[in-house]
C-alpha cells in the first residue's frame, strides 16, 4: 500500500504538471507522458490510470453535457456555457445529448455535478414525495 | 381394774350376796388374775401387733390415698398441660395454615396480575403489528398508485407533448438552470 500512495502522489504531481493557468494542457501532457515512458516508474500502469482519472475528471469539469428531449437551439447551449463558465470560473463547453426519456426539458453535468429541470425528474419527485 | 375389784369384794361382803350365790372370793380373784395374765398375753401377742399392723396399713392406705391424691393432682395438671399444649399446636396450625392461605392467594394474585400485564403486552403488540402492516400496506398502495399514476403519465406525455410544447419547456428550463 506505501507503493500505491507514492503513486498516487507522483500522479498528483504530474497532473498539476499538466496545467496552464488552471487548464490542462496538451503539451505538457505530452510532456509528461514522455517522462513516464523515459523513467519507466514503478507501477506504470496504476500510475498511467490514475493520471487518465484525473485529467479526465479535469476535461469532465471544463464540459457541459447537456441531455435534452424535444429541440435545442444553440442559443440555449450557448446560455448555458456562460452560466456555466460563471458559475465555476473556467471555461466550460456545453455539448447536447438527447434523451427522450426526460419528455421535457434539460439535464446538464458538469464533472460530478447535476442540474436537472426535467418533466421526468418532476414525476420522480413527485412518485418519491407520495 | 384392782379398785374396782375391791370395790366389788367389798359390796358383796357387806350385801352378802355372794354367799347365797355360793361364790367364793379366792376363785374370783384367781379367775381375774389369771383373765388379766391372758389379757396381758393377748395384749402383747395378739392385739398390739394387730393394732400395729392396722395402723401400719392405716398408714399405707392414707399413703397410697394421698399419692393417689397427688397422682390425681399430678394428672389434672398434666391433663390440662396436654391441653394447653393441644390448644398451642392447634392455634400453630391455624396459624400456619392461614399463612398458606395468604401465601397462596398472593401468589395466585401475583400469577393472575403477571398473566394480565402478558396478555395486555401480547395485545397492545398485535395492535402495533396490525398499525405496522396497516401502514405498510398502505405505503405500498400508495406507492403503486403513484407509480401507475407517473406511469400513465409519462405515456400521455409521450403522446400528447408535441416539439412545440417540448421547446417551450427547455426554454423555461434553461432560464431556470441559467439562474443557479
Amino acid at each position: 500500500m506505501a507503493g500505491d500512495k507514492k503513486t498516487k502522489q507522483l500522479a498528483k504531481q504530474l497532473f498539476k504538471l499538466s496545467l496552464v493557468n488552471g487548464q490542462v494542457s496538451a503539451e505538457q501532457v505530452a510532456g509528461v507522458l514522455g517522462y513516464i515512458e523515459k523513467s519507466a516508474p514503478r507501477h506504470p500502469l496504476a500510475l498511467l490510470k490514475l493520471y487518465h482519472r484525473a485529467i479526465a475528471t479535469e476535461f469532465a469539469k471544463s464540459r457541459a453535457i447537456v441531455e435534452h428531449a424535444g429541440p435545442i437551439s444553440d442559443s440555449t447551449l450557448k446560455l448555458i456555457e456562460g452560466a456555466m463558465t460563471k458559475k465555476y470560473a473556467r471555461p466550460v463547453t456545453a455539448s447536447a445529448q438527447p434523451n427522450p426519456k426526460l419528455f421535457a426539458g434539460l439535464r446538464v453535468r458538469v464533472g460530478s455535478d447535476l442540474y436537472e429541470s426535467t418533466v421526468s425528474g418532476q414525476l420522480a419527485n413527485l412518485s418519491n414525495a407520495v | 381394774m384392782l379398785p374396782l375389784l375391791f370395790a366389788v369384794t367389798e359390796a358383796a361382803h357387806e350385801a352378802g350376796v355372794a354367799e347365797k350365790f355360793g361364790l367364793e372370793w379366792k376363785f374370783v380373784v384367781l379367775q381375774v388374775i389369771s383373765f388379766l395374765i391372758l389379757f396381758g398375753v393377748l395384749y402383747k401377742f395378739g392385739i398390739k401387733p394387730t393394732i400395729a399392723t392396722m395402723e401400719e396399713r392405716n398408714k399405707k392406705i392414707e399413703s397410697g390415698l394421698k399419692n393417689a391424691e397427688e397422682t390425681q393432682v399430678r394428672l389434672a395438671a398434666a391433663a390440662q398441660e396436654s391441653a394447653a399444649l393441644i390448644k398451642q399446636a392447634q392455634q400453630d396450625a391455624q396459624k400456619v395454615v392461614d399463612e398458606a392461605r395468604k401465601t397462596a392467594k398472593e401468589f395466585a394474585d401475583r400469577q393472575n396480575a403477571e398473566a394480565t400485564a402478558r396478555a395486555a403486552d401480547t395485545l397492545a403488540k398485535a395492535q402495533q403489528a396490525i398499525e405496522l402492516e396497516h401502514k405498510k400496506m398502505l405505503n405500498e398502495a400508495r406507492g403503486e398508485i403513484a407509480r401507475l399514476v407517473v406511469k400513465t403519465t409519462e405515456q400521455v406525455l409521450a403522446k400528447k407533448l408535441t416539439d412545440t410544447d417540448r421547446a417551450a419547456y427547455n426554454d423555461a428550463a434553461t432560464k431556470e438552470l441559467t439562474t443557479i
